[in-house]
C-alpha cells in the first residue's frame, strides 16, 4: 500500500523530532537537578498538578532519577566555557526546538505519565535575552495554550534582563541560576564570559521576589520557625523595583501572584578547579544564608571536552567525593551543622572513609554518649545512625513510654553505628572501649564491605536522602 | 473459632464484631484461601452492615480516624496474616486509645506500621510507574500489576491530574480497572478483551520517550544496581522505556 503524503509528512516530522531530542537531551544531561518537589498544586488548568514531595518516574542507566523532561532549548552556544560540552569551539551536533514543538512534546509525555513536567535549560544562542525570550514563549504556550498545570523548572541564563526573568518566574515553579564553579577564580578561568555579577544579580532578584510574595522557604530545616520573609532579609538595591518602589509599597495583587513557588536552586561542578571541600561547602553555606535557596546541587566533573587546564578525558568523575559533599550538605540543611563545625580539625577535605557525621562525632566524643530518653531532638539528630524520622519517633514514643534499646531498630535507627554514641536509660551498649580510635576502627571494619564497592552501594544512602527531601518538602519534618 | 469471610473490608469488620460478641477467634481467612483443620471449628461469617458500622465507629471513636485509615491500608496489603495483625492492633488500640500509633517499639504496632509502609510505598510506585497509552478514542489506558491492592489509592491523584482525559488503569492480576472521567471514578470488572485499540501515533511517542530515556544517562556514571534498586525489575514489564511495545510485541 502506498503511503499517503499526509502520513509521510507526519513521519518525517517525527524523525526530525527524534533527532532534536537526542541532541538536546545529550546536551542537558550534565545538569544535575531533576527534582519536582517543593510545591503542591491541584489542577487549576486543563491538565496536570504537582505533588509537594515530587515524583520520580524513571531511573536511567546511571541510576539518576528522571522526573522532568530535561532538555536544552538549544545547544547552539555563543559562549566558550572550558568545561562545557556545548562550548562554541566543540565540534558537536547542534539543534534548537521551536517553542510550540517542545510544549507539545511535554504535554504528550505528561499525558502518558512519563514525566512530572519540564526542566528547561539552554545554551546561549545569539544573546541571553534572545534565548530567554524563546524559553518564555515556550513556557507561556505550555501554561496558557495547553493549560498545563504540572511542574516547570527553568534555568536562568546569566545576563538575562530582569523583566524577562520576572516573566519566566511567573510561569515556572522553580528557577535556578548555575553558579557553575565554587569560586570566582575558577569561574574566571573556566567560564570567562560569565561574570559573577551576572550570576548573583538574578539570584538576588529571585530571592527578593519571593520575599515580596511572602513565599521564601529556605533550605531544609535551616530556617524553620524563623520569619525569613521580613523586609530585613531583602537583598540590596534592586534595579527592577522601579514600579514596586521597595518592599512596603507592594500592592496586594503582587503578593498574591505566584512567582517560582518551589523556590530557587543552583549547581556547581566538583573537581574541575582546585577547590577544597571546605571552600566548596563554605560557598554553599553562604548561598544558603544569603539567598536562602532551597538547594545547591553538586556535579562531579565528567571530562567531556579536551582542555589543557582541565582533568584529561581519561579521568574518572570524582563520584566518591561528590557523595561525601552531598552528605555534608545534608548536615547543613537538615541537621543544624555549620561548615566550621565540620572542619574544625584543620583538614580542608572531608574524610573519604567515613561519613561526615561520624567524623564529627568522633572528634567530639566529649559530647557523647547521649541519653536517648532525655536528650533534646536537636541532640538526637547529631547521633550517627539516627535521622530525622527516627529522632521524631523517639521523641513521640518518649511521651507515652520509655524507649528501650531493642526499640531503636524498629524505629529505623542504624543500631550498629548508633550504639557507640548513646545510652539507653543510663546503659551503654557499645561493645568496645569508649575512645576515638577504637570506635573509628569498628565502624570502618563494619562498613568495609560497603567501602570496597561504594558506588554499588551508595544508593542506600541516596535513597534515604531522597526520602528525607520528600518529607521535608511535604512539611513532615 | 476460625472465621471465614468474603474478603471485603466490611466482612473483616464483621468478623471482629463476632470476635468480641460471639466467640474469640483463632484465625480469620478469606473463603477461597481457607484450609480447614481439625483443631479449630470454623464459621462462615456473613457480612453484616450493622455490625460493620459498630466496629467502624468504635475504631474511629476509641482509637482515631488516623488509625482507621491505617487499618484500611493494611487491609489492602497482600500479607497472608493481615487480618490477625489488624485484629491485634485494634485490640491494643481499644486499650491504649489514640496513643497506640506512638508505641513504635511494640511488635503489634511494628507489624501494622511496616505493612502500611509497604502499601504506601507501592501506591507511590504506581504514581511513578503507571504508563498510559493514548488509545484510538482518546482514552488513556494503563496496565498495572501491583502486589498490594492499591488501585483505588491512586484514583485521587490521577483524577485531579487528568481531569479532562478519560482514563482506565487496569489491574491485570485482579481483573479490575479504575475508570475515570472529569473527576468522577469507579472500579469495575475488566478483562483483557475490553482493552481499546492504540491511537495512530502512540508508537511514535513511545519511541521518542525511549530515545530520551537512553540518551539522558551519563555513560561515565553507569550504575545498574542503583537503577534497579529504585525501579525494581518486577515493574519493568509495564514500563514503556524498558519494554517499549509491551508483551504483545513479538
Amino acid at each position: 500500500m502506498k503511503e499517503s503524503p499526509e502520513y509521510f509528512g507526519k513521519r518525517v516530522a517525527m524523525e526530525v523530532m527524534m533527532g532534536k531530542l537526542k541532541i538536546l537531551a545529550d546536551s542537558a544531561k550534565y545538569d544535575v537537578s531533576c527534582s519536582s518537589s517543593g510545591v503542591g498544586r491541584r489542577n487549576n488548568g486543563t491538565i496536570g498538578n504537582t505533588h509537594s514531595a515530587g515524583i520520580c518516574h524513571s531511573w536511567s542507566a546511571d541510576g539518576r532519577c528522571i522526573s522532568l523532561l530535561k532538555v536544552l532549548f538549544t545547544n547552539k552556544c555563543a559562549y566558550d566555557c572550558e568545561y562545557c560540552i556545548n562550548r562554541r569551539s566543540n565540534d558537536f551536533p547542534r539543534a534548537s526546538f521551536e517553542p510550540d514543538e517542545l510544549a507539545r512534546l511535554t504535554i504528550e509525555f505528561y499525558r502518558r505519565n512519563y514525566i512530572e513536567g519540564l526542566f528547561l535549560s539552554s545554551a546561549v544562542e545569539k544573546s541571553p535575552d534572545y534565548t530567554a525570550e524563546r524559553i518564555l514563549e515556550c513556557l507561556r504556550l505550555l501554561r496558557y495554550k495547553y493549560g498545563f498545570s504540572g511542574y516547570i523548572h527553568a534555568k536562568i541564563i546569566p545576563g538575562v534582563s530582569s523583566e524577562i526573568l520576572h516573566q519566566i518566574g511567573l510561569a515556572a515553579d522553580r528557577l535556578s541560576v548555575n553558579i557553575e564553579m565554587p569560586s570566582s577564580k575558577s569561574l574566571e578561568l573556566f567560564a570567562p564570559q560569565k561574570k559573577p555579577k551576572q550570576i548573583f544579580a538574578p539570584m538576588r532578584q529571585i530571592t527578593n521576589s519571593l520575599i515580596e510574595r511572602n513565599s521564601l522557604v529556605g533550605p531544609g530545616t535551616m530556617f524553620k520557625g524563623k520569619d525569613i520573609n521580613s523586609p530585613e532579609n531583602y537583598l540590596g538595591v534592586q534595579q527592577i523595583s522601579s514600579e514596586t518602589k521597595g518592599f512596603r509599597a507592594l500592592s496586594a495583587n503582587v503578593r498574591k501572584e505566584t512567582f517560582a513557588p518551589a523556590g530557587q536552586t543552583t549547581q556547581m561542578i566538583i573537581g574541575a578547579g582546585g577547590e577544597t571541600d571546605q571552600s566548596i561547602l563554605t560557598t554553599s553555606e553562604n548561598l544558603y544564608h544569603t539567598f536562602k535557596m532551597k538547594r545547591v546541587y553538586y556535579s562531579a566533573y565528567v571530562p567531556v571536552v579536551d582542555s589543557p587546564i582541565l582533568p584529561d578525558r581519561t579521568t574518572a568523575p570524582p563520584l566518591a567525593r561528590e557523595h561525601r559533599i552531598y552528605q555534608a550538605d545534608w548536615l547543613l540543611r537538615f541537621y543544624g551543622f555549620s561548615v566550621s563545625e565540620l572542619f574544625n580539625s584543620g583538614d580542608e577535605n572531608l574524610d573519604p572513609d567515613l561519613d561526615p557525621k561520624v567524623t564529627w562525632a568522633l572528634r567530639n566524643l566529649d559530647k557523647f554518649p547521649i541519653e536517648i530518653n532525655k536528650a533534646p531532638y536537636e541532640m538526637l539528630l547529631r547521633i550517627p545512625g539516627i535521622g530525622a524520622i527516627s529522632a521524631k519517633r523517639i521523641v513521640r514514643q518518649r511521651k507515652v513510654s520509655a524507649v528501650k534499646f531493642d526499640d531503636l531498630k524498629k524505629m529505623g535507627v542504624v543500631v550498629k553505628r548508633a550504639k557507640y554514641f548513646l545510652t539507653c536509660s543510663g546503659r551503654y551498649y557499645g561493645d568496645r572501649k569508649f575512645e576515638e580510635e577504637t570506635i573509628r576502627n569498628s565502624i570502618l571494619q563494619m562498613e568495609n564491605g560497603l567501602q570496597l564497592s561504594m558506588f554499588d552501594n551508595n544508593w542506600k544512602q541516596l535513597e534515604a536522602e531522597a526520602k528525607q527531601e520528600k518529607l521535608a518538602a511535604a512539611g513532615v519534618i | 473459632m476460625d472465621y471465614i469471610y468474603d474478603g471485603t473490608f466490611e466482612g473483616l469488620l464483621t468478623c471482629i464484631h463476632h470476635h468480641y460478641y460471639t466467640e474469640k477467634t483463632t484465625g480469620i481467612s478469606v473463603k477461597d484461601e481457607y484450609q480447614p483443620n481439625f483443631l479449630n471449628r470454623s464459621m462462615e461469617v456473613i457480612t453484616d452492615e450493622i455490625k460493620t458500622d459498630i466496629v467502624y465507629e468504635a475504631i474511629e471513636r476509641k482509637i482515631s480516624s488516623y488509625d482507621l485509615r491505617r487499618i484500611y491500608k493494611v487491609f489492602l496489603s497482600c500479607d497472608p496474616d493481615k487480618e490477625m495483625k489488624i485484629l491485634r492492633y485494634i485490640e491494643l488500640g481499644f486499650k491504649k486509645g489514640s496513643a497506640v500509633s506512638m508505641l513504635h517499639g511494640d511488635p503489634i504496632v511494628f507489624d501494622v506500621q511496616s505493612l502500611e509502609k509497604k502499601v504506601n510505598r507501592e501506591k507511590e510506585r504506581m504514581l511513578q510507574f503507571v504508563r498510559f497509552s493514548v488509545m484510538k478514542n482518546g482514552v488513556l489506558y494503563a496496565k498495572i500489576e501491583p502486589d498490594h491492592d492499591v488501585l483505588e489509592l491512586t484514583a485521587h491523584h490521577f483524577c485531579d491530574r487528568y481531569r479532562n482525559d478519560p482514563f482506565i488503569i487496569h489491574d491485570v492480576k485482579r481483573k479490575k480497572a479504575l475508570v475515570a472521567f472529569q473527576g468522577e471514578w469507579y472500579i469495575t470488572h475488566f478483562e483483557e478483551t475490553d482493552i481499546p485499540e492504540l491511537s495512530a501515533d502512540e508508537n511514535e511517542y513511545r519511541r521518542l520517550w525511549k530515545t530520551y530515556f537512553d540518551h539522558i544517562a551519563i555513560k561515565e556514571r553507569t550504575n545498574p544496581k542503583c537503577q534497579r534498586n529504585f525501579m525494581p525489575v518486577k515493574y519493568w514489564k509495564n514500563l514503556t522505556e524498558v519494554n517499549i511495545f509491551g508483551e504483545s510485541y513479538k
